[in-house]
């Protein structure tokens, strides 16, 4: 098989800074899809941007070894050079935009190379069906979704034809829709146009069943190709299937629900007891009636919930179901047009947006912590270390927030809220471009507040979160209340159905069938 | 539009009804000069009418469009400022409207009077003022909001493309940076849980952190450029001969404005003879240099030459009236009266809607 990559025992390290990479060798074969998976911060990004000579062209530091392009070496050719054979996307969608129009961004490539106009258009036309953009051509990138916006850098990324597309976790930063729509229009542009794809990703649910093949990255060190199945089934980070395999002594491990199906129920596991949500405590919150409506668009109508002590509400529903708004609401951002918001006396109700990029102002991840006390005129330094040690990341204390990764970032802007001991948290979208550990820190974190008498909101798309730390759903559509109940009720009853529920009903999480196992 | 053929002659290929950006820049420089030559403020009033309209029929898709009420909220801004400033420095004329207390700042201030009489009539003539200062920024934010600014890129020779590009993509900082803030300061709300926080420190608290995400995104922006091939292509001999050309003439300009400031008037001739015929040498040679391929490039039509024509008809229809003499042009406060208007110039400024007549083509 022709080799579409390949890295010759490539050693770098940044500006000052220990040696990163140490010796990769890969081979990546043409055609093939090929997944990086590995930790936050394990050097994932390093390893995709030699493919082009960001590293070490755009980076600088000490670069040693050799990756081989299309007969290409990136020690001689520059990122320019190599636009013709390598396609990049990276993780933040927003800073990918040369041009202020779609069409005319994705034709920047083109004029670069110098392509002659006929042949310029053909591509553009082609490009955009190929990504199904076409009907977004004319608008700005920054009035786009997270989705097409991703999708519209990748058009950009593909325009010069290049046989090699690396992607570094390009749907990190979109909302679960925007990231099945990429992970989709990638998986149709190798399957129609044999591009050979590395692709870093965290959402491996729907990332692994795309891979030939995957590699763990850990600590700059790139494990040998093997086939996804036997390279997921040890990784922390699979998908819920995979370690309800594993758990099973299934072989191969299931990447997908219908694989899993396959191998049908182990006989004699007792049904898990019915759910014993403790009884909820003095309301904290009563959203009466209502109404919020942006601009002409009626963000909400009419809803009523409620949030008591002790309760972990999981609110679901499409992008624009109101969510997000609802949350604001809660926290009074949002003016009502109708109905009322009470938040019991005394009681305070605080909010992390989805970007958390907006509250990490300070020097230092502990500052950033620091100011939300500071403002509040309470002590700082001991809240912040306790809190920190609750979103496990006391070891980066003193790190500048924005050299963290996606999922560490989300987990500061955590702590910097939570800090200030709001009986209410809420929070939107918080799993987003989280790695295992970080998704892991978080539902403990959820579970303690919920335990020591305060509440938790949060806006998500991400079953397998609520079906864990969930005490309640609520489902929202087209800014109305669809679902409002216990948590196993409203999932087993929907089309958002955890994988495990799926697989094994009555059964919501790997915890469960392990404690029925247990009991057996 | 949905419509296309594999291989269709790109010339033919324009979509939208837009006009050219060599259009838009005639319009809007004759809205300015308008503004200028009939600073009155009922003719500033139709042009910001005018101007408005426009940007409603035409405006794009784009951050700048967005932009648009919040560069003239600034204009306001520093209007009101301005109005402040001088009511509370500048004194006479008759209606007094309220007396502050004065004060003289020491000479090292300026010496000058704060407080005291404020009277009607420099109230009036200094809000008129900024008034036109508004005005100015309305054309400024309509241009901004109808032209597509890579378009204008495209139509500058090939030798400054690449200087033309980082300009613009610089330029798209700022309506960023604006959104970036007001997220700022809803998360800063959102944290406390509706408590208030204090606003002493809070500017410089997040000046740094937005000048750093701005630099980040600059530098992500830079690899993507260079991951798509930007500046791939080699300079050519007449690329250098324009780059040069550029650079000498800047060069004796300078030299000019200096030796101008120094009133060494034969010097400061003889640069500026030198820096205008270098400019012409380098715009020349770079026009002449092999064209950079354009995707779609949009051909100047008839429709953007009306649009301009007509456009400049206002400015010069002004100058004219202001040649013969037209008094309504300019109101003086002292002694007060209201406005007056000639129909003639009124007229005059009504030719700036012509970009909304020409709508559909």
């Amino acid at each position: 098989m022709t080799e579409a990559v390949s890295y010759r025992d490539v050693q770098f390290a940044y500006p000052r800074e220990e040696r990163l990479l140490d010796g990769v060798r890969l081979d990546v074969h043409a055609g093939e899809v090929l997944l990086f998976m590995g930790r936050s911060g394990s050097g994932k990004s390093t390893v995709l941007r030699c493919v082009n000579g960001l590293v070490p062209h755009s980076t600088g530091g000490s670069f040693g070894g050799d990756v081989v392009v299309g007969g290409r070496s990136t020690r001689s050719y520059p990122p320019r050079k190599m636009a013709d054979v390598v396609g990049f996307v990276h993780q933040d969608p927003e800073a990918q935009f040369v041009v202020d129009q779609v069409e005319a961004d994705v034709a920047f490539a083109l004029e670069n190379l110098g392509m002659s106009p006929p042949a310029m258009r053909r591509r553009v036309e082609e490009v955009l069906d190929a990504l199904g953009i076409a009907h977004l051509r004319d608008r700005s990138p920054a009035s786009l979704s997270g989705g097409e916006r991703q999708r519209a850098a990748i058009a950009g990324a593909l325009a010069a034809g290049p046989s090699v597309l690396v992607l570094d976790e390009p749907t990190s930063q979109l909302d679960p829709q925007g990231a099945d729509d990429v992970l989709a229009a990638i998986g149709r542009l190798n399957a129609d146009l044999g591009t050979t794809v590395l692709l870093a990703e965290h959402r491996l649910e729907r990332a692994a069943p795309l891979a030939d093949r995957a590699v763990v990255v850990d600590a700059g060190a790139v494990s040998a190709p093997v086939p996804t199945a036997e390279a997921i089934a040890g990784y922390e980070g699979a998908p819920s299937v995979t370690r309800l395999g594993r758990l099973l002594g299934w072989h191969p491990a299931p990447l997908t629900v219908r694989e899993a199906q396959r191998f049908g129920a182990p006989t004699g596991l007792e049904r898990p007891p019915p759910a014993t949500s403790p009884a909820p405590g003095a309301p904290l919150v009563a959203v009466r009636g209502a109404s919020v409506e942006l601009g002409r668009h009626r963000a909400l109508r009419a809803v009523d919930v409620s949030v008591a002590e002790g309760e972990v509400i999981a609110v679901f529903g499409r992008n624009g179901a109101g969510k997000t708004t609802l949350l604001r609401a809660v926290a009074g951002l949002v003016s009502l047009a109708a109905g009322v918001v009470t938040i019991a006396e005394g009681r305070r109700a605080a909010y992390v947006p989805q970007d958390p990029n907006t509250l990490l102002l300070g020097p230092t991840v502990r500052d950033d912590v620091e100011t939300t006390c500071r403002l509040l005129g309470q002590p700082a330094a001991e809240a912040a270390d306790r809190w920190l040690a609750m979103v496990g990341l006391t070891g980066m204390a003193s790190r500048h927030p924005r050299d963290l990764s996606a999922g560490e970032r989300q987990r500061v802007a955590i702590a910097a809220v939570g800090v200030g001991e709001p009986d209410v948290l809420l929070l939107d979208e918080p799993t987003r471009g989280m790695d295992a550990p970080s998704k892991a820190a978080l539902e403990v974190l959820i579970r303690g507040m919920a335990g020591a008498g305060r509440s938790v909101m949060l806006a998500t798309h991400d079953v397998e979160l609520a079906a864990r730390v969930a005490t309640r759903v609520v489902v929202l559509g087209d800014g109305e209340v669809v679902a409002d109940g216990p948590a196993r009720d409203v999932l087993a009853g929907s089309l958002f159905a955890p994988q495990v529920l799926r697989v094994l009903p009555p059964f919501l999480t790997v915890e469960e069938v392990a404690e029925a196992i247990g009991r057996a | 539009m949905s419509c296309f053929a594999v291989g269709r002659a790109p010339d033919h290929a324009v979509t939208t009804g837009r006009l050219h950006a060599a259009a838009w820049a005639v319009w809007a420089v004759a809205a300015a000069v308008s503004v200028e030559l009939a600073p009155n403020p009922v003719y500033v009033a139709l042009v910001i009418a005018v101007v408005g309209l426009v940007v409603s029929a035409h405006r794009l898709d784009s951050a700048w469009a967005r932009a648009f009420p919040i560069l003239i909220g600034v204009g306001v801004a520093f209007g009101v400022l301005r109005v402040v400033l001088t009511a509370a420095t500048t004194h006479g004329g008759d209606p007094v409207l309220f007396t502050l207390p004065a004060a003289t700042l020491p000479r090292l201030l300026g010496g000058f009077s704060v407080g005291g009489a404020v009277s009607l009539p420099v109230v009036l003539q200094a809000a008129s003022e900024s008034f036109a200062i508004v005005g100015l920024m309305a054309a400024f934010g309509a241009f901004n909001a109808v032209v597509s600014h890579h378009e204008l890129v495209q139509v500058v020779p090939r030798a400054f493309y690449e200087v033309g590009l980082i300009v613009t993509v610089a330029v798209a900082f700022v309506p960023s940076t604006i959104a970036a803030v007001q997220r700022v300061n809803e998360a800063d709300r959102a944290r406390l849980g509706g408590r208030r926080a204090p606003r002493r420190g809070r500017l410089v608290r997040r000046a740094v952190p937005l000048i750093e995400s701005g630099a980040e995104q600059a530098i992500a922006l830079a690899e993507s450029m260079d991951s798509r091939g930007f500046a791939r292509a080699e300079a050519t001999a007449g690329d250098r001969a324009a780059a040069t050309g550029a650079l000498v003439a800047l060069l004796a300009l300078a030299a000019a404005f200096v030796a101008l400031v120094a009133r060494a008037t034969a010097v400061a001739a003889v640069m500026a003879i030198v820096g205008a015929a270098a400019l012409l040498v380098a715009v020349f040679v770079a026009s002449q240099a092999s064209g950079r391929p354009r995707y779609r490039p949009r051909p100047i039509t008839r429709r953007d030459r009306t649009v301009a024509l007509v456009a400049l008809g206002a400015p010069m229809l002004l100058g004219v009236r202001a040649f013969l003499g037209d008094r309504t042009l300019t109101w003086s406060t002292s002694p007060l009266h209201l406005p007056s208007v000639s129909w003639l110039a009124v007229l005059a400024v009504a030719l700036l809607a012509v970009p909304v007549v020409v709508r559909d083509d």
